[in-house]
């Protein structure tokens, strides 16, 4: 069942155009990522699907919530969750000041959310530091505590800006196991991040926006769109890159000694690269069809997006 | 929409358990209080001293020319205290101004409004939650300047004067009913300059323009222009009620979520 659903959502400050034309699902117990370049309208669909913003175009519904909202959303808010880009803490509270701060906010009962918030703050080590002003907090540790400010009310969809953002390795993956967790629960999870390691990770669906979007996907059908062939020629691999980049339907080309990876779009193009590299003098010992990295996929659809003249400020 | 006393009172304790612990602003908002207690204490002070002085005599005759001499000293202890009440109302005004820019403005600047406006809380309830924060305080030094300054100044003069100077009517009337409607004025205005400007410095000096209305009226006052009292500033106390209502209307149409995020988000 889809606890958020967007249809052609978008939002103008004055004449400009900060997102437009957006539509998707996403379902319960989904971890869905927002992927997009800075100023792509990610943060702005994230504030209108909290019910920060009104959209100017569009409707969606989350946790049964119509937006545009009807009244200042309360009721929609009392049910998300949001880690902002700034963890945006009150330096001279302690963390325990904070957290409960934000439970009365909530109307929980303070009991439990601080029996809540105690095993959060213990997974993320940071037991034993609650009654310490936050101002003294690294940035790693700030983190954690806005991660941990966001689940208090127990909400049943979070978006989560840059979650493992200045945070070291360990604790990123505590992180990351911990949004796995509350996948498990049944909980929504919408992430946005330019860490597409983490977003291949964590997601089962992306979408990627670039001020409209541009494609809505499982990560496994995103990669597949296109090829990418991983050539063994004999020699330096990357002398023969020019030859492959002149080709018309532009093919995307990395190389390392004698390996090439050659990514394009469309898959009837694959005996033109082996041509291409045998007319440039290569001697082509294997070729062989792989899954494209996210990445490449990501800024395929990105720099598509800029050639169709869709790019804003 | 339902209004949440608990959440206004959640806004209105984390933002006292800030203020307490902003050693810097509590230094700055106990300053002004403390200049206004010592200064008539210190003037009465000098008056009693020199009951008989001459220039003392001559100063009451300048503001009332048919006075016999011998009360010249309880008539200038008088003008001096009924006439520095123009400036003890700048504490309410201030006071409230210093706490809501940082409130307010701060939010901005430290970058936790966004989780703030994010959570269920309404626009009524933060405005109400961060205007207690800011009257309750200044309410609380506004009646414990008063009652300093009934002390210090009966102390001062009591053996001069045979009497109680302080508390009378007039002051009573002003630091229970006008001073509050001024910390309304206040607090509404600095919540107001504060949703608009992006800093708590630039809030503070914008919204303290304010004090000048009522350092022109005491000056007003002491050249012998205005004459202060009890019915003089009723009537201030009710123009300002009038602004206290507009501030009001305002601060529910202008505290708006949306282009708070849109400008400070």
């Amino acid at each position: 069942m889809a606890r958020i659903v967007v249809e052609g959502l978008g939002k103008r400050f004055g004449e400009r155009v900060a997102v437009e034309g957006l539509s998707f699902e996403v379902a319960e117990g989904e971890v869905f990522g927002l992927l997009g370049p800075n100023g792509a309208g990610k943060t702005t669909t994230v504030r209108m699907l909290t019910g920060l913003l009104a959209p100017s175009t569009g409707r969606a519904v989350v946790c049964g919530q119509a937006l545009p909202l009807v009244d200042e959303g309360s009721a929609l808010r009392s049910q998300v969750g949001l880690l902002t880009e700034q963890p945006g803490l009150y330096d001279r509270l302690s963390a325990k000041e904070n957290l409960l701060f934000f439970a009365r906010l909530y109307e929980v009962d303070e009991v439990k959310a601080w029996a809540l918030a105690q095993r959060y703050l213990t997974r993320f080590e940071l037991a034993g530091r609650e009654d310490e002003p936050v101002g003294g907090f690294s940035k790693g540790m700030r983190q954690k505590l806005a991660i941990v400010r966001a689940l208090l009310h127990s909400p049943q969809v979070v978006f989560l800006d840059e979650p493992t953002s200045g945070l070291d390795p360990l604790s990123a993956r505590t992180v990351r196991d911990a949004i796995a967790e509350l996948a498990a629960e049944g909980r929504t999870l919408v992430l946005c991040s330019h860490n597409l390691p983490e977003v291949e990770r964590l997601c089962t669906r992306v979408a990627v926006i670039k001020n409209r979007l541009r494609a809505v996907s499982s990560l496994k059908d995103l990669k597949k769109e296109g090829l990418a062939l991983d050539v063994l020629v004999e020699g330096e691999a990357l002398t023969f890159a020019p030859a492959l980049r002149a080709l018309p339907f532009g093919p995307s080309v990395q190389g390392e000694g004698p390996r090439l990876k050659v990514s394009f779009a469309d898959e009837a193009h694959a005996p033109d690269v082996i041509a291409a590299l045998v007319a440039a003098g290569a001697r082509v010992h294997s070729a062989t069809r792989v899954a494209r990295p996210l990445e490449e996929a990501y800024l395929e659809l990105v720099r598509e997006e800029a050639a169709d003249g869709g790019g804003r400020p | 929409m339902i209004f949440s006393a608990r959440r206004a009172l959640a806004v209105f304790r984390k933002d006292t358990l800030d203020l307490l612990k902003n050693k810097g602003l509590l230094g700055s908002m106990f300053a002004l209080p403390a200049t206004i207690v010592v200064v008539p204490i210190a003037v009465v002070a000098a008056y009693v001293t020199r009951p008989d002085a001459t220039d003392l005599k001559i100063m009451a005759h300048f503001y009332e020319p048919n006075l016999p001499s011998e009360q010249a000293l309880r008539f200038m202890v008088e003008k001096v205290l009924l006439d520095w009440f123009s400036i003890y109302l700048v504490m309410p005004v201030f006071v409230p101004i210093l706490i809501s820019s940082h409130s307010v403005a701060g939010e901005k600047e430290k970058r936790t409004l966004e989780p703030l406006l994010a959570s269920p809380i309404t626009s009524l309830e933060l405005i109400l939650g961060k205007s207690l924060a800011s009257l309750v305080p200044a309410f609380v030094i506004c009646v414990a300047a008063f009652a300093l300054l009934c002390v210090g100044v009966d102390l001062a003069s009591y053996r001069a004067l045979g009497a109680l100077v302080l508390p009378n009517g007039m002051w009573l009337f002003g630091v229970f009913v006008i001073a509050p409607l001024f910390a309304f004025f206040g607090n509404g205005v600095a919540v107001l300059i504060s949703a608009r400007v992006g800093d708590a410095r630039l809030a503070q000096q914008l919204s303290g323009l304010l004090v000048l209305p009522l350092v022109g009226m005491t000056a007003g006052q002491f050249a012998g222009w205005l004459k202060a009292g009890t019915g003089y500033y009723a009537i201030i106390g009710a123009v300002v009620l009038v602004l206290d209502v507009a501030i009001l209307v305002a601060a529910r149409r202008l505290f708006d979520r949306e282009r708070l995020m849109a400008r400070w988000g």
